[in-house]
């Protein structure tokens, strides 16, 4: 059964040594001559006002998180749909109760507007 | 194929280097979050090879679960997190010190 | 002695992942530490492949390094910190750690090493046929069997998305923003006032 996985191996392999070689090559032929001005910062001539990071916004986090919430629900989705003939209707009717339980979820998070993007 | 107790041994390995990471980082919250999320993938590990060389299924469905609950658990704890930043501005465990503990 | 192929690629993604491990404790910053993460994440799905266990591997992908992890850096990056007070202790607690570490390592090894798990003990099952499906029997088993406990995952993820949107949403009534509904549905009334006036003499 795991030969079948041959192909990802093979593609994980290469990808490694592709992107190692690159890296590698970089290191070794390139010229590397940093000096103190070439590794500051540059902010249009200015000296830089403040630290590059960023603070991302806390609705990203929101997002984010209601999108982990319905990979899992599509995560179960996946072993019902391929067991569909042998579960019979008591599968089925689960798989309704679960979607049912999370659709009020969906819809409490609709109604408070964490959907929204302000 | 593989022996069982090589499993094992990772497993071992990989929660007692999360045991160390809370040890280690015990003042940055988020660092220790992740450590706990380690030490559940050291578990789940046991419970697949056990689950594989016992030949029963039981095992995987309980790491589904594992890990269903370990996403929500995350997921509220780093909500948890960005409320206590929001209000203290740190996530520094020794500053969270209002209820005298 | 035939080189087993399994055994090969078990080596080489365990050395990764207790590499990729150490490294998400030790790093001194907190985006390092995440990305190391995702590597332990990446390899140890690698190695649930090799005990067949499929769908629980690519779960462990899709669901932890494709959502969980993406979090996680959402919130190192959002929160700004400043690395320097937050590791102090840093040294301090090495040698403790270290023990408890080592005691936890060597506790286990002593429970593998005993008669129970040695390797010749417990031998590995024959390889999975060409058409199973674990998938289909992970299906089976968790929609007949583990019914109720699937609808508990249901209530638990319910309660996830209950708490994070009322922990962390918060309206901003101050933003403006314009609402295209009534945009559209103004009319000419509402916006143009005609006036008369008298001609200038």
């Amino acid at each position: 059964m795991l030969e079948n996985y041959l192909p990802i191996l093979i593609f994980l392999a290469v990808g490694v040594v592709i992107g190692g070689a690159a890296l590698a090559a970089g290191m070794l032929i390139g010229s590397r001559r940093p000096n103190a001005a070439k590794d500051s910062p540059y902010e249009c001539g200015f000296e830089a006002f403040e630290d590059a990071r960023m603070k991302f916004d806390v609705r990203y986090y929101l997002v984010a998180i209601l999108f982990i919430i319905f990979d899992l629900e599509i995560a179960f989705l996946f072993p019902w749909a391929v067991v569909l003939d042998e579960i019979g209707l008591a599968g089925f009717a689960a798989m309704g109760i679960f979607l049912l339980i999370l659709v009020v979820g969906f819809i409490y998070e609709w109604k408070k507007g964490a959907l929204e993007w302000e | 194929m593989i022996p069982l107790s090589h499993y094992l041994v990772l497993g071992a390995i990989l929660f007692g280097l999360s045991v160390a990471g809370i040890f280690l980082n015990r003042k940055n919250v988020i660092i220790l979050l992740m450590s706990i999320e380690l030490m559940l993938l050291a578990v789940n590990t046991n419970f697949v090879a056990f689950s594989h060389h016992l030949g029963d299924m039981t095992g995987q469905v309980f790491v589904f679960f594992i890990l269903t609950v370990a996403a929500a658990e995350a997921a509220i704890g780093l909500a948890i997190l960005v409320v206590l930043f929001r209000n203290r501005n740190t996530i520094n465990v020794a500053d969270l010190d209002t209820m005298k503990g | 002695m035939i080189l087993d192929i399994y055994l090969v690629l078990f080596w080489l993604f365990s050395a990764v992942a207790v590499f990729a491990a150490l490294r998400v404790i030790t790093v001194r910053n907190p985006v390092h530490a995440v990305l190391f993460l995702v590597l332990t994440f990446f390899t140890c799905a690698a190695l649930w492949m090799l005990l067949e266990a499929e769908f629980l591997a690519i779960v462990l992908v899709l669901v932890y390094v494709g959502a969980v992890m993406v979090l996680f850096l959402f919130v190192v990056m959002m929160l700004d910190i400043n690395v320097a007070p937050v590791r102090e202790g840093f040294i301090q607690y090495l040698p403790l750690a270290a023990t408890v570490a080592v005691i936890v390592v060597v506790e286990m090894a002593l429970v593998v090493g005993s008669k129970t798990f040695r390797p010749n003990q417990m031998a590995a099952p024959a390889p999975a046929a060409a058409g199973a499906s674990n998938t289909e029997e992970l299906g089976v088993l968790l929609y007949t069997k583990y019914l109720y406990h699937f609808e508990i995952a249901a209530a638990i993820l319910l309660v996830a998305i209950i708490a994070a949107i009322a922990l962390t949403m918060r309206k901003r009534p101050q933003t403006k923003y314009q609402n295209p509904a009534q945009q559209v549905q103004v009319r000419k009334q509402d916006r143009l006032k005609i006036i008369k006036m008298e001609p200038e003499k």
